[in-house]
C-alpha cells in the first residue's frame, strides 16, 4: 500500500508524540537518579517483525537497541505471547546492550491480533553484581549480576510474585530497582495504549505503511549523504589504557570505513583480542549501533539540517559493521561485557578522524571519547541498607570546523543530564567539595580551541566502596589540521583532611576500592584537540579566552603567538611579529 | 472612571477601555490597535492609551487602572541584549552555570551550539569565587564567608563596570546567612547596582537551577526596571496618575515596583494573557473546561484550563531561551505553526509546513511583498476561505494570484498533486502539528479533551477551531468576542497574584513523621510574605487570598508533583490528606502510582492573591428569530477540508445577534479574524457575545464505520 504524502506526516507526527510520551513517563516517575536525571533510557514502538515504529530520543545509546533485545526475548520465551504480558531482558548475548540496561516489553493486541510491541530500556543502579552498581575487573558474564532472559513479570495479567519477590532479594537496592520497574512497566502499558488507539484512528495497513515509508525515508537521506563522499577506504587508529586488570597493556583500536556508492562499511579488524575483564562491547546491542550513532551525527546532524530525520531503523540500513568474533568488539559468551562505553565512544572518535580527509566541513577533531562512569555506595549507619549512586561524568569535544569544541559536556555518544549537587548532599552522605573547569592543563589551541574538561571532587563522608570505568589517561584527543593535542583524563584518591600528604594518582578503570571516611575522588575529563592553525585565531578572541580564564598569558604566547600586556591589552605590533616568526617556523619544519 | 489593558505583539498593540459609564453610543467597552514601536514599545503603548482615550471620549485622566502585557524582558533573552552581570559563588563552583546539566541539545550532531557556553548570561571572567561552605542536610557552616575577599571581588567588578551583581552560594536555600552578607557589601559598595541573592530570587533546592534564574533576573532586570519606570513616567508626563500594572508569566498583575525587582516573574507576560482571556470568555458561556490556542504568524501558543483553574508549570520545564528559570508560568506549550508557516517538498521527498516561517516580513505571498514561498495564509486564499478584499477588514490588500502560484509552484507540482489538493494538504499538516501539541498538552497529562471547549483566538485562530476540535475530539468550539485582542482582554480579567517558594524536605507518610515544625514554620513565613506584599498594594487583610501548595514526590524520586495543602498547619491528623491528594495527581500525571512508597514534600508555595473585578463585555441585543439573514453579506464557493466545494455565505459577526444560528458551510466575517463554520456544524450566537460551533446532532444511531 502506498501512502500519500500528507497522511504519512500526520502518522509520523503521532508516533514521534509516542515516544516522546512514553519517555516523559518514564523519567519523571523513576526513582534512580541515573534514570530520573541522567535519562539514561529509551522507549518506542514496535512491529510485529521487530521494525521500530518510533523511539524517543533521550540517549543516543539506547536508540536502535531494542529490536535486539526483542529478537533475543523471542528466540528465549518459554511461553507464548498474551495480551498483560510484561517481559523483562536483559541478557547481552542475547541483544541487550549490556546487563544494567533493563528492557520492559509488553505485547500490544488489536482486535484479538497481535501487532507488534511497546518497550523501554533504563540503565538499573544495581542488578546484584560482583561489586556495587558497576563492575569492571570481574570473571565472567556471571559476575555482572542477574541475567533476565525473556522473565514474565505479569503473564496475561497476573503479577508474578515470585519474579517480583527474586528481583527484591537481589540487588543492593530492591525497592528502588522495583519502583524503576514500575515506572518502565507504566511506560510501557501507556505505550500499548497509544498503539492501540493509532491503529482505530487510522488502520492497521496505514500505520504499518507510514512506518515503512519513515523509515525508507530516513534511509534515503542517509544514503544521499554517503553518496556524496568519495569510494575508497579510510582508517584511523587508536589504542585503549588498559582492560582494567593487566596495566599497562594497552589495546587497539582499528577503524576502516569502506564507502562504496551509498553505502559504509565499519570493519574493526585488527582491534584487540576480547579482554578477561568486563570491558568488552556486546556486538548486537552496542557496537552496531555505535556505528549507527557515528554516521547519524556526522552525515544527519541535528543542529545543521533543516528538516527533522525521523530515529527509526532506516538510519541503519545503509551502514554494515564487522567485528571478528573473540575481539573486543564481539566477544564470546561467557565473557563478561558490562563496561562497554569507553570503546564505543573512542570508535566513534576514529570513525570521524578517518572520514576528516574527505569531509573536512563536518569532521571535527578528537573529542574526549570515554566515559567516566562512577558507582559510590555504602552502608546506611542505622539501618545497614546500602545506598549505591552511580554517576557520569562530562567530557568535552574537539574543536569544529566552525566553532570551539564545547567544554564540561556528554559526549558523542553519551548525552545525559548531572545529577544536582544539593539533592546529592541531601539524601546521601556524601558531599560535592568541587565542580568546575580543570586549570591544571594548557591544551587544545586551535582555530577553534578544544573543550576543556571538568574537575570534581566527590567526598564520601562515612567512607564505602567505588568502582570506576574510565579512559584516556595515556592517550591524548587529537588536534586537526593544524590544532594542538588536548589533554589526558587524570584521576586521584585523596583524604579530605590532608589532601596535600593523601593525594595518589589511579588508573582510569578502578574496582571496588575501599573508602575511608572523608576519601574524595577527584576525576579529571580529558579536553578536547583544536581544529586548524591557533596563529589563525583572531587575537582579540584569544584575548577574550585569556580574560575568561580559558587559556594563560603564557599559553596565549606560546601556542597563539599572541602577546598581551600587564594592562591586559594586547600588543599588536609584538603579536604580529612573534605570530611571522612562528609561521615561518613551522614552514621551515 | 476607566481601566485599560495594552498588550503588546510582534506586530500591533492592542488595547482594551473598560468604563464605568456610558461613553459615546451608549457603549461601556472599547477596543484598538496601534503599530508596535519595537524600539521603545512604551512609546506605542503611550500613543495608544491616547488614542483609546480619544475613541472612548474620555479623559486619560480619568483612567484609574492600566494593565500591561509586556514582552520587553522576553525580548531582551531573544535579542540576547541583557545585561553585564557579576556573580559571587562559592569557591570551586565557579563553572556551575557554565556546565549546566551537561546535558547537550542535540542527541545526532557534531556542529550544535551551547547556548549557556555561546551566550552566557554571565561570562566567566564575572563569576568570582568566594571562600564559604554551608553543609547539608542542616545548614550548618562548615567555612565561614570571607568577607574581604567579598569587597575585593565587589570592587573588581564596579572597576569592570558590571551593570547587575548575583550572590549565589550553594545550600543557600538551608541557610541564606552567607548570602545576605554578602549582599550587604554588595549593597554598600555598589549601591546603584541591580543586586539580588539567589534564596530571594529563587529559594529552591538544585543549584544550576537557582542560579540560572538569578542570573536570568540579573541579566534582563536593569533594562526591564528602566522600561518599566519610563512608562510609568511618560503616562505622569501625559498627566495620568492611573496605577501602573504587569501582567506576570503566572497569570496574575503585579505592580511595577515587584516586578522590577523580579522581572524574571513578567518573562510570559504576553502569552499569558491570552489564557487569561480564554478563561474569562469561557465563563462568559458559563464553560470552565476550556483548551485555549492561541495562533499569530509563526507560532501558536496552547493552555489548558481545567474546572475554572489556570494550570502552572512543572517548575523543571519552565526554560526560555534554553535558560531553566524557576519562575511561576503559565502551562503553555509554544508550537512553530501558525499562518506564516512555510509549506515545503524537503530533499527527501517529504512534505513539510513549518517551523521556518515567513514572518512578517515578506510575509505569505499573497501579501505581494516578495515572498514567494506558500504559507497557511496562502493555502486558505487558495482554499476561498480568506477574500481578499476582506483581509484585515479591509485594510489590507492581498493578491490571490500569488498565493495561487506558489501553491503550485512550490507543493502542488512536486508532489504531482492538484492545486487544491495541495492547499489542503498544508492546511491538514498544520492542523495536524497543532493538535498533537494540543493532546501533549492535555490527554498527555490526564485531561480528558471530550470535556472540554476548544477556545481558537489571534487572527488566524478561528480558521482552525472546527478542525482542531474534531483533531483533539474535543466537546465544541467557543470564538471569544474578539479573537484578534483577547490576550488584551485578559489583561482586564485578572489578579493580582504574588508567589514564595521554599524548599523545606519532609517526609508526610511513613514510619519517621511527625515533625511538620519546619515545614509550618515555612508557611507561615511565606505567607507574612505575601501578605506583607499585597498590603504594599493596599490590598486590605479581608480581601487577601492565599493558596497553598505543597510540591510532593515520591521519596526518591527527582521530579515534583503541585499536590493542594489543607487549611491550617500540617499535623499528624491532616498529612494522609496530602499523601492522598499526591497519589491521585500522581495517577492523573503518569498513570501509575506507588501506594507503599513513602511521600516527601520538597517544596512549600504559598500563593497571595486578591481578585480584582473583571471585564464585563457588553450583552448582544437579541435576535427577533435564529434566521441569520440580516447579517448576510454575500455567497461565494469556499473548499472545506472534505474536499467539498461549496457556495458558502459570508456574515458580518458586528451584525449577528444573540440567538442568531447559522448552519454550516458559512464563513463568519469581523475586522480581524475569520470564523470558518463547516458543512455539518452550526455556529450559535450567544447572548454573552461568544459563538458556540458545534457537530450537528445526527439524526439516527451513528452506524460504525
Amino acid at each position: 500500500m502506498s501512502i500519500d504524502p500528507v497522511t504519512l506526516q500526520v502518522i509520523g507526527g503521532a508516533l514521534h508524540t509516542i515516544a516522546r510520551e512514553m519517555a516523559y513517563v518514564l523519567y519523571r516517575m523513576s526513582f534512580s537518579s541515573i534514570i530520573r536525571e541522567s535519562e539514561d533510557l529509551g522507549a518506542g514502538l514496535f512491529d510485529r517483525s521487530f521494525a521500530t515504529l518510533c523511539e524517543s530520543d533521550n540517549t543516543p545509546l539506547h536508540i536502535g537497541s531494542i529490536p535486539g533485545y526483542l529478537r533475543g526475548i523471542e528466540a528465549s520465551m518459554t511461553t507464548p505471547w498474551r495480551e498483560g504480558d510484561v517481559v523483562i531482558h536483559n541478557h547481552p548475548y542475547f541483544g541487550a546492550s549490556h546487563s544494567p540496561d533493563i528492557a520492559v516489553v509488553v505485547p500490544v493486541f488489536y482486535e484479538g491480533r497481535h501487532i507488534g510491541f511497546a518497550g523501554n530500556t533504563a540503565h538499573h543502579v544495581d542488578i546484584g553484581s560482583a561489586t556495587p552498581g558497576l563492575i569492571v575487573d570481574i570473571q565472567d558474564i556471571f559476575g555482572e549480576g542477574m541475567l533476565l532472559k525473556a522473565v514474565k513479570l505479569y503473564e496475561g495479567g497476573v503479577r508474578n510474585e515470585t519474579v517480583w519477590n527474586y528481583l527484591a532479594n537481589n540487588s543492593r537496592v530492591g525497592r528502588q530497582l522495583q519502583d524503576d520497574l514500575g515506572a518502565q512497566i507504566a511506560s510501557a502499558q501507556l505505550g500499548a495504549r497509544r498503539f492501540q488507539e493509532l491503529y482505530a484512528t487510522y488502520g492497521a495497513e496505514t500505520v504499518e505503511a507510514a512506518s515503512a515509508e519513515l523509515m525508507a525515508y530516513t534511509e534515503r537521506m542517509l544514503r544521499k549523504r554517503i553518496a556524496e563522499i568519495p569510494d575508497g577506504d579510510y582508517v584511523a587508529e587508536s589504542w585503549l589504557d588498559d582492560d582494567g586488570r593487566n596495566r599497562g597493556v594497552r589495546l587497539p583500536i582499528k577503524v576502516c570505513v569502506r564507502i562504496r556508492g551509498d553505502e559504509a562499511e565499519v570493519d574493526l579488524t585488527g582491534s584487540s583480542p576480547q579482554v578477561p575483564t568486563a570491558f568488552n562491547v556486546p556486538f548486537e546491542g552496542s557496537t552496531k549501533v555505535a556505528c549507527y550513532v557515528a554516521f547519524r551525527s556526522l552525515l544527519l546532524d541535528t543542529f545543521t539540517a533543516s528538516v527533522p530525520i525521523p530515529a527509526n531503523e532506516g538510519s541503519f540500513r545503509p551502514i554494515r559493521v564487522t567485528a571478528p568474533k573473540g575481539t573486543i568488539f564481539n566477544p564470546i559468551f561467557p565473557t563478561a561485557a558490562s563496561a562497554r562505553f569507553s570503546q564505543c565512544n573512542r570508535m566513534i572518535d576514529c570513525i570521524i578522524r578517518a572520514l576528516s580527509p574527505v569531509l573536512p566541513d563536518a569532521a571535527i577533531a578528537g573529542s574526549s571519547a570515554s566515559l567516566s562512569f562512577v558507582a559510590y555506595s555504602g552502608l546506611r549507619k542505622t539501618s545497614n541498607d546500602y545506598w549505591v549512586f552511580i554517576e557520569v561524568n562530562e567530557g568535552a569535544y574537539g574543536g569544529r570546523p566552525r566553532s570551539d569544541g564545547p567544554d564540561s559536556i556528554d559526549n558523542l555518544m553519551a548525552n545525559t543530564r548531572n545529577n544536582p549537587i544539593e539533592d546529592l548532599g541531601m539524601h546521601l552522605p556524601m558531599i560535592c567539595d568541587r565542580y568546575e573547569l580543570r586549570d591544571d592543563v594548557e591544551c587544545g589551541a586551535g582555530r577553534f580551541r578544544g573543550g576543556i574538561g571538568v574537575v570534581k571532587h566527590q567526598r564520601l563522608l562515612e567512607g564505602g566502596w567505588l568502582t570506576h570505568e574510565a579512559e584516556r589517561h595515556t592517550d591524548k584527543p587529537w588536534g586537526l589540521f593544524g590544532g594542538h593535542d588536548g589533554a589526558e583524563g587524570r584521576v586521584d584518591i585523596f583524604n579530605h583532611a590532608d589532601p596535600a600528604g593523601t593525594t595518589e594518582p589511579q588508573h582510569a578503570k578502578i574496582s571496588g576500592v575501599v573508602m575511608k571516611p572523608g576519601d574524595t575522588m577527584a576525576f579529571y575529563s580529558p579536553c578536547g584537540g583544536g581544529f586548524g592553525d591557533p596563529l589563525e585565531r583572531p587575537a582579540a578572541t584569544v584575548l577574550d579566552d585569556v580574560l575568561d580564564g580559558f587559556c594563560t598569558m603564557g599559553y596565549a604566547r606560546s601556542a597563539y603567538g599572541v602577546v598581551i600586556d600587564d594592562a591586559m591589552r594586547i600588543d599588536h605590533e609584538a603579536t604580529l611579529a612573534l605570530r611571522a616568526e612562528m609561521a615561518a617556523r613551522a614552514a621551515a619544519r | 472612571m476607566a481601566s485599560i489593558g495594552v498588550d503588546v505583539g510582534g506586530t500591533f498593540t492592542d488595547l482594551v477601555l473598560e468604563r464605568d459609564d456610558d461613553g459615546p453610543g451608549g457603549r461601556r467597552v472599547f477596543v484598538h490597535k496601534v503599530p508596535s514601536t519595537p524600539a521603545d514599545q512604551s512609546v506605542g503603548v503611550v500613543d495608544g492609551i491616547l488614542a483609546i482615550c480619544r475613541i472612548a471620549g474620555l479623559d486619560p485622566k480619568a483612567v484609574r487602572r492600566v494593565v500591561h502585557g509586556t514582552t520587553v524582558a522576553t525580548n531582551i533573552t531573544i535579542e540576547k541584549n541583557g545585561a553585564e552581570v557579576g556573580m559571587l559563588t562559592t569557591k570551586g563552583f565557579r563553572d556551575l552555570l557554565h556546565i549546566a546539566r551537561h546535558k547537550r541539545p542535540h542527541n545526532f550532531s557534531l556542529h550544535f551550539d551551547v547556548p549557556w557556553q555561546s551566550d552566557p548570561l554571565v561570562k566567566r571572567r564575572n563569576r568570582m569565587p568566594i571562600t564559604e561552605r554551608i553543609m547539608p542536610p542542616d545548614g550548618r557552616v562548615e567555612t565561614p564567608i570571607d568577607l574581604d575577599e567579598v569587597r575585593a571581588a565587589v570592587r573588581e567588578m564596579k572597576a569592570r563596570g558590571v551593570e547587575a551583581v548575583i550572590v549565589c552560594f550553594l545550600f543557600s536555600f538551608l541557610n541564606d546567612a552567607h548570602e545576605k552578607a554578602a549582599l550587604a557589601i554588595v549593597r554598600e559598595e555598589m549601591p546603584e547596582a541591580f543586586a539580588s541573592a539567589s534564596s530571594e530570587v529563587a529559594n529552591v533546592i538544585r543549584e544550576f537551577e537557582r542560579f540560572s534564574t538569578t542570573a536570568m533576573n540579573a541579566y534582563v532586570g536593569p533594562r526591564t526596571a528602566r522600561y518599566l519606570r519610563n512608562l510609568e513616567k511618560r503616562l505622569r508626563d501625559e498627566g495620568m496618575d492611573a496605577e501602573l500594572r504587569i501582567m506576570q508569566s503566572n497569570g496574575g498583575i503585579g505592580t511595577v515596583a515587584t516586578c522590577s525587582e523580579r522581572p524574571v516573574t513578567i518573562l510570559m507576560s504576553g502569552p499569558a494573557g491570552g489564557v487569561i482571556g480564554g478563561r474569562w470568555a469561557g465563563a462568559m458561556s458559563g464553560v470552565g473546561d476550556v483548551i485555549t490556542i492561541d495562533i499569530g504568524g509563526t507560532s501558536a501558543d496552547i493552555g489548558v484550563i481545567a474546572d475554572g483553574a489556570i494550570r502552572i508549570m512543572n517548575p523543571r520545564d519552565t526554560v526560555v531561551g534554553q535558560h531553566p528559570v524557576l519562575a511561576p508560568m503559565l502551562d503553555l506549550d509554544t508550537i512553530g505553526a501558525g499562518g506564516g508557516s512555510i509549506a515545503f517538498r524537503d530533499e527527501g521527498g517529504a512534505f513539510r509546513v513549518g517551523p521556518r516561517s515567513a514572518g512578517a516580513m515578506p510575509g505569505p505571498a499573497c501579501y505581494g511583498n516578495g515572498g514567494s514561498e506558500p504559507t497557511v495564509t496562502d493555502a486558505h486564499v487558495v482554499l476561498g476561505r480568506l477574500d481578499p478584499e476582506r483581509f484585515l477588514g479591509g485594510d489590507m490588500a492581498i493578491d490571490p494570484a500569488l498565493a495561487e502560484k506558489a501553491v503550485r509552484e512550490k507543493v502542488a507540482e512536486p508532489f504531482g498533486m492538484t492545486l487544491e489538493e495541495a492547499a489542503l494538504g498544508i492546511v491538514t499538516i498544520v492542523n495536524a502539528n497543532m493538535a498533537l501539541a494540543i493532546r501533549s498538552n492535555s490527554v498527555a497529562r490526564g485531561f480528558d479533551p471530550r470535556r472540554f471547549s476548544l477556545m481558537p483566538f489571534g487572527g488566524a485562530g478561528p480558521l482552525h477551531g472546527v478542525a482542531l476540535a474534531e483533531a483533539v475530539a474535543a466537546r465544541d468550539v467557543i470564538v471569544p468576542p474578539a479573537p484578534g485582542i483577547t490576550a488584551a482582554m485578559g489583561l482586564l480579567a485578572t489578579k493580582l497574584a504574588y508567589e514564595f517558594t521554599r524548599s523545606t524536605p519532609t517526609l508526610v507518610s511513613g514510619p519517621a513523621l511527625g515533625d511538620f515544625a519546619a515545614a509550618n514554620a515555612t508557611l507561615a513565613d511565606l505567607t507574612a510574605l505575601a501578605t506583607e506584599r499585597l498590603a504594599a498594594d493596599g490590598v486590605a487583610p479581608e480581601a487577601m487570598l492565599f493558596e497553598r501548595v505543597a510540591e510532593c514526590r515520591y521519596q526518591g524520586q527527582g521530579f515534583e508533583l503541585r499536590t493542594p495543602l489543607p487549611e491550617g498547619p500540617i499535623t499528624a491528623d491532616n498529612a494522609a490528606a496530602i499523601v492522598a491528594s499526591f497519589h491521585a495527581v500522581h495517577e492523573r500525571d503518569y498513570g501509575y502510582r506507588f501506594d507503599d512508597t513513602q511521600v516527601e514534600i520538597v517544596t512549600l508555595r504559598v500563593i497571595g492573591s486578591a481578585e480584582v473585578p473583571p471585564l464585563t463585555w457588553p450583552e448582544l441585543a437579541d435576535a427577533a428569530s435564529p434566521d441569520p439573514t440580516e447579517a448576510l453579506l454575500y455567497v461565494r464557493p469556499t473548499t472545506f477540508d472534505d474536499r467539498q466545494r461549496l457556495d458558502t455565505p459570508r456574515y458580518d459577526r458586528d451584525r449577528l445577534k444573540a440567538g442568531h444560528v447559522v448552519p454550516g458551510p458559512a464563513i463568519i466575517l469581523q475586522h480581524n479574524s475569520t470564523t470558518l463554520v463547516p458543512p455539518g456544524f452550526t455556529a450559535r450566537i450567544e447572548k454573552a457575545g461568544n459563538i458556540r460551533i458545534a457537530r450537528n446532532q445526527q439524526p439516527s444511531a451513528e452506524v460504525a464505520s
